[in-house]
């Protein structure tokens, strides 16, 4: 019988199992669209998830640090990518390498890796309960097999955003009191990328005609 | 002293406003007299570094911090002025004024970013100015705005980014690993770390330290997270290209001994070094390898930057402080050495207006002073005496026998030898062969009008090879204090 | 303590199962059509249905051995034994519920379904056997999803009875919120519209055969065999409601004792609660497509994917 964890924890340990569903759910979408507003959706969890552990566990830096993700990975992120979508005039994410019931296995076997390597730690927070570390590797890992199989400079980006939420939700677990002036810092340093992605995309898009980087092979040896 | 420091971490940012707005006239001189300044702040914090260290507010300067601050600071002058030059050429086409705001500005913020990055004290600080790196430098890869330079500059961005988010988890494991000690609301400050020492929880500690080699290596180049390096060191233009691989790739590798240092003083020298020397290794056997059979001069240059990153790591795994007194003197010289070769390259690539090695040929008779020069760089590069690179080098190695792992050290001379033997073949046949061959000439290599690029573009090189034969037969007191401080300082004895 | 006797309340379990399996299909089928905008079947249109079917012939193909006819009576056996094991309507164990787990439940299924697919592949007719292998193929998929559910169950209570499951959700809200109870419970959910042939895997009651999966398995038959069968597949439907029901999302309103009065509320609100169900597997009916053949598989997998998580948190961590 194993222990049975506290409501706290245990809805906790719910939210980070769905930033994990969401990431897997990115993996299976195939369009473009619902990609992106997965993302939101995932982000937007993660910002409740701060709310929840600032309140719970008196954290109120959480909250600044809630409504600007929120308004960042919410808003602003999903509104910059759907725009350049909109321009692309492209819907059908590039199919990836393998099929999706076989990403789905890949994944889970890649995210259950993660998992497996945080219970080795014996990591301990003050905060949160580590299952919710562990889901944050696994969201790693699969945003990892996402930036893989596919080959499309939107999923690649919304790979690395989703990479980011991974690590937001790690850090909500083991560095929550992280000083404010710094996970602002880190934000920042988020928002000044997804300018450079975005910027990047429309660049390789108006070369290219195409979202597509199975075109991206001139560049070898 | 302390004036200096703010002056090197303000200076370059006024320039990337002031080339953003005004003239192309004015954003190059500005970038001129901002990167000369900024060297000789550079060279005036020298003496301080060495004895002692400063402190004000978030900046902080310490010994291993002056070397790699001076290297950044040297590539930066040498490349601005060189820019000069190399923006000259395209003067007058279509479009010229805004891509030069951009590029100087972009060259000036990429500078700034590079200098801050080495100068706070903090590893989240740390990571927030490798990230600024990126972005700036990704844009840069991308200003030529040609298919390969979107494509190169795409892959850069995914990949360090990539990189960069491990190396985010590697902070913030380690802020867990420092919280266990000083409680919730720290800043990662350095100095606490490394205070805190063995007190820190050794299992965060040693999984902070590896994402953090995985993460900045990614940027730094190290095998098997290097592929994004050759392609945009390759599309950049050459002043960037000069910049990444003399600059960036050292701050990154900053970045990776700061951690090596957290770690060698939490759970001890043998679990760091070993890493180390794993991805050093690796990065050496498969850059040896590819510098051997290279068509892309530029390319070439970038595989030798990935071997050059190899060698600094392997110097540190040896643990040896003589082979820590040649890695952080490879820095200096590796910067100087590579900037040189890319400046040089740069012309030769202009010049015959292709960067493929097979199709230049007899460039001795075409550009009778940059070829040589060219020439010469080359070999400094390859570690001949009597420049700086061979002195680095030689420490490193007489360390690396010295310590325990002596076997590597072979291993490290063996491949120096190869990645030698490529580079020194490749840069002869494209200097001295001659292109009379009528195969050559019907490439229409015969075309080519014998016109030595401005002396903007041949000073920078001149002021390099002056610097390496410098560090490479007397290295000033003042810098071999400095070296030896940081050797020490990553022997575990910073403070 | 008085009351009904514990033969009476333990035989009431199937018996309950047994009359309202076919009224739940039937409002499901009402529902549906309501929410079309049709007036569609009375509820109890599938009660007018099964006793027409038992007073009509039975005919049999040509070549078919006893299996063909055996099977729906193995199927209905079947059907009539898993309410025994699981908390149809007491919280408490009854005698015969501990002949078997809720693994043995699932056997006890599957033997079901593999009579009927067996029964139609006796037929020769391709339609049904195409049903029957396409059922078996996803179910190769299904299988494990239902294994990693009751391993799940398993690692949360320390056994593998239903009832001790349904004790534990009970026992406080920590339990329910808990990530591997609710991912257990959305892929038994996602198996359970599987198994009763529900979109997006398959349109109930629809005419194109070359989409169906459950319902092509009972071509060949006719009469009171075809009923044996319907019947069988409603009563599938209301085990698997109940399941999910009683041990993982709502065990509450169970009878703790043996009174008459507290039994028959125990099987008013079973009812009640499997028409709740009923009425979201309706809508979910309506709102979605049926999902090609092949896409099938990435139904099934996303199952698969909760179930595995759901394992993997309970397992690391304690979730």
């Amino acid at each position: 019988m194993r222990p049975v964890p506290s409501i706290y924890a245990g809805t906790t340990n719910a939210i980070a199992v769905l930033v994990l569903l969401t990431e897997f759910a990115m993996l299976r979408t195939a369009l473009l669209r619902s990609q992106v507003r997965l993302y939101a959706v995932q982000s937007l969890l993660v910002s409740a998830l701060a709310v929840v552990v600032a309140a719970v566990r008196d954290v109120p830096e959480l909250y600044a640090l809630a409504a600007l993700s929120l308004a960042l990975k919410v808003v602003v992120v999903p509104w910059l990518v759907l725009r350049l979508l909109r321009d692309a005039d492209a819907e059908i994410a590039g199919s990836g390498t393998l099929s999706v019931a076989s990403e789905v296995l890949v994944a889970l076997l890649v995210g259950g890796l993660g998992f497996f390597a945080v219970d080795q730690l014996h990591v301990s927070s003050r905060v949160l309960p580590t299952t919710a570390l562990g889901l944050a590797v696994a969201v790693v890992g699969v945003s990892f097999v996402l930036m893989i199989v596919r080959s499309d400079v939107v999923s690649q980006a919304v790979g690395f955003f989703s990479l980011e939420n991974g690590v937001s939700l790690a850090s909500l677990v083991v560095a929550a009191g992280l000083p404010l002036i710094l996970e602002v810092a880190f934000l920042f340093d988020l928002l000044v990328a997804v300018v450079v992605f975005g910027f990047l995309m429309r660049v390789h898009h108006s070369r290219t005609a195409t979202l597509s980087t199975a075109a991206l092979t001139r560049l070898r040896g | 002293m302390g004036d200096l420091l703010i002056v090197l971490a303000v200076l370059p940012f006024a320039a990337v406003v002031l080339s953003a707005v005004a003239p192309p006239a004015v954003g190059r001189a500005c970038t001129v007299a901002s990167g000369v300044v900024s060297l000789g702040c550079a060279i005036a914090l020298v003496p301080s570094a060495a004895h002692g260290g400063l402190k004000v507010g978030f900046l902080r300067l310490d010994a291993l911090a002056g070397v790699f601050v001076l290297a950044a600071a040297f590539v930066y002058a040498v490349t601005s002025v060189y820019a000069v030059g190399y923006l000259r050429e395209d003067e007058g086409e279509e479009g010229f004024t805004r891509y030069a705001r951009r590029f100087h500005a972009g060259l000036n913020l990429f500078a700034w970013s590079m200098m801050c990055a080495c100068l706070v004290d903090g590893l989240a600080l740390l990571w927030i100015g490798v990230e600024i790196t990126t972005v700036v430098s990704a844009l840069l890869v991308a200003i030529d705005a040609t298919e390969d330079a979107s494509e190169a500059a795409w892959k850069y961005v995914l990949l360090a980014s990539v990189g960069l988010g491990i190396a985010l988890l590697g902070t913030i494991v380690m802020y867990y690993a420092g919280s266990t000690v000083f409680g919730g609301a720290y800043d990662l400050s350095i100095t606490k770390l490394l205070q805190a020492g063995g007190r820190l929880p050794h299992t965060p500690v040693r999984l902070a330290f590896v994402l953090a080699v995985v993460g900045f290596g990614t940027k730094a180049g190290l095998v098997p997270m290097h592929t994004w390096l050759p392609d945009a060191h390759a599309e950049a233009p050459t002043p960037v290209s000069a910049m990444l691989s003399g600059s960036l790739l050292a701050v990154s590798f900053y970045a990776v001994l700061r951690y090596f240092q957290v770690a060698r003083a939490a759970v001890g020298p043998v679990f760091p070094q070993r890493v180390l020397l794993a991805f050093g290794v690796a990065s050496l056997l498969l850059a040896a390898l590819y510098v051997l059979d290279q068509h892309d001069v530029k390319r070439l240059l970038a595989y030798s930057s990935v071997e050059h990153m190899g060698i600094l790591a392997v110097a540190v795994g040896f643990g040896a402080p003589l082979a820590s007194a040649g890695a952080l003197l490879h820095v200096l010289a590796h910067a100087a050495a590579k900037s040189n070769a890319f400046m040089g390259a740069g012309v030769l690539a202009r010049t015959y207006r292709t960067k493929e090695i097979s199709r230049i040929r007899g460039a001795m008779e075409r550009l009778p002073v940059s070829a040589p020069l060219f020439l010469v760089a080359v070999f400094a590069l390859a570690a001949l005496p009597p420049f700086g690179i061979f002195r680095s080098e030689f420490q490193i190695v007489a360390g690396g026998l010295g310590s325990t792992r002596g076997g590597w050290a072979a291993v490290l001379v063996a491949l120096v030898t190869l990645a030698f033997l490529g580079l020194a073949t490749a840069a002869t046949r494209m200097v001295v062969v001659p292109s009379g061959r009528p195969r050559l000439r019907s490439l229409g290599a015969a075309a080519i009008p014998v016109r030595e690029p401005s002396w903007w573009m041949i000073t920078p090189v001149l002021v390099g090879l002056a610097a390496l034969v410098l560090l490479g037969v007397h290295p000033p007191a003042d810098l071999t204090a400095l070296l030896g401080r940081g050797a020490a300082e990553l022997g575990g004895g910073g403070r | 303590m008085s009351g009904m006797p514990v033969a009476a309340v333990q035989a009431l379990q199937p018996l309950t199962v047994l009359v309202a399996a076919p009224g739940v299909s039937g409002f499901i089928a009402t529902a549906e059509a309501r929410m079309q905008g049709r007036r569609g079947p009375r509820v109890l249109q599938p009660y007018y249905d099964l006793a027409k079917l038992f007073r009509k012939e039975s005919l049999a193909p040509v070549g078919a051995s006893a299996v063909f006819l055996a099977a729906p009576v193995l199927a209905m056996v079947c059907y009539l034994t898993v309410p025994l094991l699981i908390p149809v309507l007491t919280s408490y164990g009854l005698p015969l519920g501990y002949m078997g787990d809720i693994l043995g439940g699932g056997i006890i299924l599957s033997l079901a379904s593999f009579a009927v697919a067996v029964g139609a592949a006796e037929t020769g007719s391709p339609y049904a056997q195409l049903g029957s292998s396409r059922s078996k193929t996803f179910a190769a998929i299904t299988e494990p999803v239902m294994l990693f559910v009751v391993f799940a169950v398993a690692l949360v209570t320390g056994t593998d009875l239903p009832y001790a499951m349904a004790a534990t959700v009970r026992s406080g809200a920590d339990q329910i919120l808990r990530p591997s109870h609710l991912l257990a419970a959305a892929a038994l959910f996602l198996v359970i519209l599987y198994e009763t042939g529900r979109i997006p895997v398959e349109a109930h009651r629809s005419t194109n055969e070359f989409g169906m999966i459950e319902e092509a398995r009972s071509f060949e038959y006719s009469g009171p065999y075809f009923a044996l069968l319907t019947w069988g597949s409603a009563m599938k439907q209301l085990i698997l409601y109940t399941i999910l029901i009683n041990v993982f999302l709502a065990p509450w309103g169970l009878s703790s004792t043996r009174d008459a009065s507290d039994v028959v509320l125990a099987v008013v609100l079973l009812v009640a609660k499997a028409l709740v169900i009923g009425l979201v597997v309706a809508v979910i009916d309506n709102s979605f497509a049926k999902l090609r053949l092949f896409k099938i598989t990435e139904f099934v997998a996303a199952a698969f994917l909760l179930a595995v998580l759901a394992v993997f948190t309970l397992y690391l961590g304690g979730g």
